[in-house]
């Protein structure tokens, strides 16, 4: 009998002691939409890293599909990090230094829409200087993101 | 005699997987449309999220464009004949069956995206199964993926 009883007061201070550190589900939502952005973000820049650097060919209205691709994406970034909800591979610094993390997400947004516009205008040739200022990411992963 | 057996069985075992092995531009290939399937997926994904209401719907019609705009790209990544990834060799097998989907695929998602942007995220949704056909396409022509 004092062994159930033990054992019911172990569980309940073990759920009240996990309770507050365990995101709730909306939270985990949060992180988890935001890590598909990313992703995404992170699949398309390694496709277009590709391209530049003539690992593979493909024709010029796919490049002008990917450059679009990429600033339609990059314009959601900055809404998925709105919600102050810490966790993931984000450092608490993207809402500490909010002011400063939105900046480099607007240039993002800014460098993609002018990268895009360079494919669509005059192909690989024109956009490709402009990549790699658009895929400044390692700046902003490095101040904001966790190692994995 | 060990060491001449040791060197035997060396050269049999490289021998013996040279050729599963993808060359460097058979490996870009590969990473290219690997990338290129990820991001659909995790547009794909994001819909998901939003269509279940996990998270706010603000950039519904956005996704369906990044999808219109990549599901463009997808047969091209798939048009050099490299097996490998997660792709079953039925794709190149059946290449007439599997560029139809794919062109389909783009077509209808492109319809959608432009339903989106005219008529609202409510229109695009009400046609998410004709933007997103992966799974048909993913039960013939995709290995499952490995853990």
């Amino acid at each position: 009998m004092m062994r159930t009883f033990n054992a019911f007061i172990v569980s309940v201070l073990a759920t009240a002691v996990l309770l507050p550190k365990a995101a709730c589900a909306d939270d985990e939502d949060t992180i988890a939409y935001r890590q598909h952005v990313m992703k995404t973000l992170g699949a398309l820049s390694a496709a277009l890293g590709q391209i530049v650097e003539k690992k593979v060919v493909v024709a010029p209205e796919t490049l002008v599909a990917h450059t679009q691709a990429m600033a339609v994406t990059a314009k959601m970034a900055k809404m998925t990090f709105q919600p102050k909800v810490l966790g993931g591979e984000s450092k608490p610094e993207v809402w500490s230094n909010w002011a400063d993390f939105s900046k480099r997400l607007d240039e993002l947004t800014a460098y993609t829409d002018a990268v895009a516009s360079a494919a669509k205008s005059g192909g690989l040739a024109a956009a490709a200087p402009k990549i790699s200022d658009a895929q400044a990411c390692k700046g902003c992963h490095d101040q904001y993101r966790q190692k994995k | 005699m060990n060491r001449l057996l040791k060197f035997v069985g060396g050269v049999v075992c490289v021998a013996a997987l040279m050729p599963a092995v993808a060359g460097a531009d058979d490996k870009e290939i590969i990473e290219y449309r690997q990338h290129i399937m990820n991001a659909l997926n995790e547009h794909s994904a994001s819909l998901g999220m939003i269509m279940s209401f996990a998270v706010p719907d603000d950039n519904t019609v956005a996704h369906f464009e990044a999808i219109a705009l990549l599901s463009k790209t997808a047969l091209e990544a798939f048009e050099p004949k490299v097996k490998g990834g997660e792709s079953k060799p039925e794709v190149w097998t059946q290449w007439p069956d599997f560029s139809k989907r794919m062109k389909e695929f783009a077509q209808n998602s492109d319809m959608v995206a432009k339903l989106g942007a005219t008529q609202g995220k409510e229109a695009a949704v009400n046609h998410v199964l004709d933007a997103l056909p992966c799974k048909a396409c993913h039960d013939i022509y995709r290995a499952e993926p490995k853990q």
